[in-house]
């Protein structure tokens, strides 16, 4: 048979984790997938690849790119082969992500009153300072319910021995979560009924579970509190997430010349008068929320905005200021922010991380360029990133006196070389390097995370950067129920 | 409701009333225009849907297919269908929680037809009549969409005073441009003339069951201003529009509410109670231009008093 063809050409680097294969067997997690590929001829296949691609246009799950003013619609590439996520290794994942997450938490509310872990020396104060997202504005006030970070999307990645890293710690205003949710859709379409037969658990509570957090965050004690969705406007890249979680939640999707603040409460403008606002889940950066407490310039927020937040009169999700827990420099004390607030051992690893801020640490890593990743502390998305095994002596050499000039900003981690999942590409299976980022909610009654996230593909052939941004692609996420 | 979103609701609703009054104007010019009869010219529809020039309106009013790619494809005409279906996919791309996911692929597939780049070439190569039948049925899937899935809130109100707000207007235009083509004259007896703007607006078969003998200017124009069963006259839109306004009273506007109301009521009736001889004796084209800058009013008053957010 011809897809038979299409699994034996399937390479497996032996340095490397895969997803599907192991030493030539496909792990059970895969079998009732790779069953179900073989029932099928290549046509079939780029028919469901086609239908994908339909589907996504027409419900305008897209992104517009303006070049010579004139937009373009693109999709994000999508890849038609699920990740599959085994029981235990979910549960491992969920374990550990919950245990970070209330240590992040306690760390926000600490370093933004008392600042015990700060005068204990666990973390340097001088990390702290030197942290652009550290916002004294956010100093010894307290947010309701403790909770700082209500949203987290944290990224994993695998090493070549199978156990999970965390990458990242996004807390500010983590993307993708409607994907998560698309790709299901899509799933469900081009394959009928292969997620009920492989049990895979449900992805669809996500938005009630926000909503619920969000409603119990409201400060006017009221049965139905105005929510809203603060985003940026329609020409953000996440634009289409934004309108499918306030579709979803069915709460109002504003945008910062919808809102007006007086007497320290905010209001949306209705065609009924002003209405008091209670909740935003905001979408916006904390540097272009309120023109008269950050960046002046900013035409995305709303003037007074940080005042109502300071008296209580309206909730902000997330809260302001939690950049200084996920700067890229901070996030080599997490597992030591575990030990301090928990008195646990982390569950999940750290990928070793070196400060360039410490003379010691930048010398060995100029020493071992190419075994390294160097990354700007406050940039995301996989911008001003140099990958050490591909960069030429030139870029090496540039990049170095950069550095110099303000080493803080900068960390270096080791080149962990990601695990691979197969991709159906050409009208074959090829492996890609994937990562994974859960998406994990956390309200008055905990830290949930539901069953999935999303898994983002470095589509070229050997690369290992994943972001959208640098032409990367996604899979549907699946969470075995056994 | 957030006043952008009613806004973007409005403008969404008579960009798509509008598409589809310059599409059914366009089959049909474009019919006339086959069937060769002698005095045919794009003219009044350029002068009702256009910008264009007295010179380059004259350039293009005997090609055919040089004003369809204009009227349909053409960035640069600000009133080109490929341009009003994108600001009307753009407002409703802003308000997508506010409107049925149904609607909103409908609109985007819209869309996504009158940008491919077939409908370009089988303009100008192939039955243009095909053409537009693709896209007026696009049209019509957006009503239907709209009349299923729907909820009969606060902005299915404001889409429905957007939509007869601006039939209002076009029928309005569309008789002033067509009796100013013959010079208001009366006399002139060319069916073929009133048959074609008849069925440019679905109103021929009406006519016929209506009047007998022939065509007459007099009865065309009844029909069109007067008929509160022709849903695209002049009372039909503006009893629309009024009824649609009432749903969205509300104690916590009532001022502004009471403004526009009257606003309303009197273009009413000064519709409901004028006969074609008074229209006349008025001059058609005063009696037109009086109602479309009612009208006109109106939006302005809505842009004030619900619109405003800025």
């Amino acid at each position: 048979m011809q897809t038979n063809e299409l699994l034996n050409s399937y390479y497996v680097d032996p340095n490397t984790w895969d997803e599907m294969y192991r030493e030539l067997f496909v792990r059970e997690q895969y079998k009732g997938v790779v069953d179900f590929m073989q029932q099928m001829n290549i046509d079939e296949l780029n028919k469901k690849e086609e239908l994908a691609k339909r589907l996504f246009m027409s419900q305008g799950i897209t992104f517009t790119v303006y070049s010579s003013g004139e937009g373009i619609e693109k999709i994000f590439p999508f890849d038609i082969i699920p990740r599959i996520i085994t029981a235990a290794e979910w549960k491992y994942i969920e374990d550990g992500i919950r245990q970070r997450l209330k240590a992040l938490n306690l760390f926000l509310k600490d370093v933004y009153n008392s600042q015990f872990i700060l005068k204990d020396g666990i973390v340097p104060i001088e990390m702290i300072h030197s942290c652009p997202h550290y916002l004294r504005e956010m100093h010894g006030f307290h947010v309701p319910h403790d909770i700082y970070v209500h949203i987290a999307g944290i990224d994993l990645i695998r090493n070549n021995d199978g156990s999970f890293y965390i990458l990242e710690d996004n807390l500010r205003t983590p993307s993708g979560v409607s994907y998560m949710l698309e790709n299901r859709e899509i799933t469900k379409r081009i394959f009928p009924d292969l997620l009920p037969r492989n049990n895979v658990r449900s992805v669809i509570e996500y938005p009630n579970i926000l909503h619920k957090n969000l409603v119990s965050l409201s400060p006017r004690q009221t049965a139905n509190p105005t929510i809203v969705l603060l985003t940026p406007g329609i020409y953000n890249s996440a634009y289409f997430e934004h309108t499918t979680l306030a579709r979803l939640m069915g709460v109002e999707l504003v945008e910062g010349r919808d809102l007006v603040v007086d007497n320290h409460r905010v209001f949306m403008k209705t065609t009924a008068g002003l209405q008091q606002v209670d909740v935003i889940y905001r979408r916006v950066d904390d540097d272009f929320l309120d023109p008269l407490v950050f960046n002046p310039d900013s035409m995305l927020g709303v003037a007074g905005i940080m005042s109502a937040y300071r008296k209580g009169n309206v909730a902000i999700v997330n809260a302001i200021g939690n950049g200084v827990a996920d700067d890229k420099a901070i996030y080599t004390y997490v597992p030591d922010m575990i030990r301090y607030y928990l008195n646990e051992e982390p569950i999940l690893k750290n990928v070793p991380t070196y400060q360039l801020g410490g003379e010691d640490e930048r010398k060995y890593v100029f020493a071992n360029m190419n075994k390294m990743v160097v990354k700007k502390t406050n940039e995301s998305g996989g911008y001003g990133m140099l990958m050490g095994h591909t960069a030429t002596e030139e870029e090496i050499a540039r990049y170095q006196s950069e550095i110099l000039k303000d080493p803080r900003q900068y960390i270096a981690q080791p080149i962990i070389s990601l695990s691979t999942a197969p991709c159906y590409m050409n009208g074959k299976l090829q492996p890609r390097r994937v990562d994974l980022r859960p998406y994990a909610l956390c309200g008055p009654e905990g830290i949930q995370i539901v069953p999935g996230g999303l898994t983002r593909v470095a589509l070229r052939e050997g690369s290992l950067v994943v972001n959208s941004s640098q032409g990367g692609g996604s899979k549907d996420t699946w969470v075995l129920a056994t | 409701m957030l006043s952008r979103v009613a806004d973007s609701l409005y403008w969404m609703s008579r960009y798509l009333e509008r598409t589809d009054g310059i599409l059914r104007m366009l089959k049909i010019n474009y019919a006339s225009s086959q069937d060769d009869i002698q005095e045919f010219s794009w003219k009044p529809v350029l002068r009702t849907f256009t910008y264009l020039d007295e010179e380059r309106a004259n350039a293009i009013s005997r090609h055919s297919r040089e004003v369809l790619q204009y009227m349909i494809t053409d960035k640069e005409n600000a009133n080109s269908v490929l341009n009003i279906i994108t600001h009307a996919r753009e407002s409703a791309r802003s308000v997508q929680d506010h409107i049925t996911k149904e609607l909103w692929q409908c609109l985007n597939d819209f869309y996504h037809t009158v940008r491919d780049e077939r409908i370009v070439r089988e303009l100008y190569k192939d039955d243009p009549v095909t053409i537009l039948d693709i896209l007026i049925r696009q049209g019509l899937l957006y009503y239907g969409t709209m009349d299923v899935t729907m909820s009969r809130g606060e902005g299915y109100s404001f889409i429905n005073i957007g939509k007869f707000l601006e039939r209002g207007v076009q029928s309005a235009d569309i008789l002033d441009v067509k009796f100013r083509d013959v010079n208001y004259d009366f006399k002139k007896t060319d069916t073929t003339y009133w048959k074609y703007l008849l069925l440019s607006i679905s109103g021929y078969e009406l006519y016929l069951k209506t009047y007998r003998g022939g065509f007459d200017a007099r009865n065309v124009l009844e029909q069109i201003v007067l008929n509160g069963d022709f849903p695209r006259s002049v009372i039909y839109s503006v009893n629309h529009l009024h009824s649609s306004f009432q749903r969205i009273k509300s104690e916590r506007n009532a001022e502004s509410f009471k403004k526009i109301d009257f606003m309303i009521g009197k273009v009413r009736s000064k519709v409901k109670f004028s006969t074609v001889e008074a229209i006349m004796q008025q001059g058609l084209h005063a009696y037109f231009n009086g109602i479309k800058e009612d009208l006109y009013e109106v939006g302005n008053a809505l842009n004030q008093n619900y619109f405003a957010y800025i």
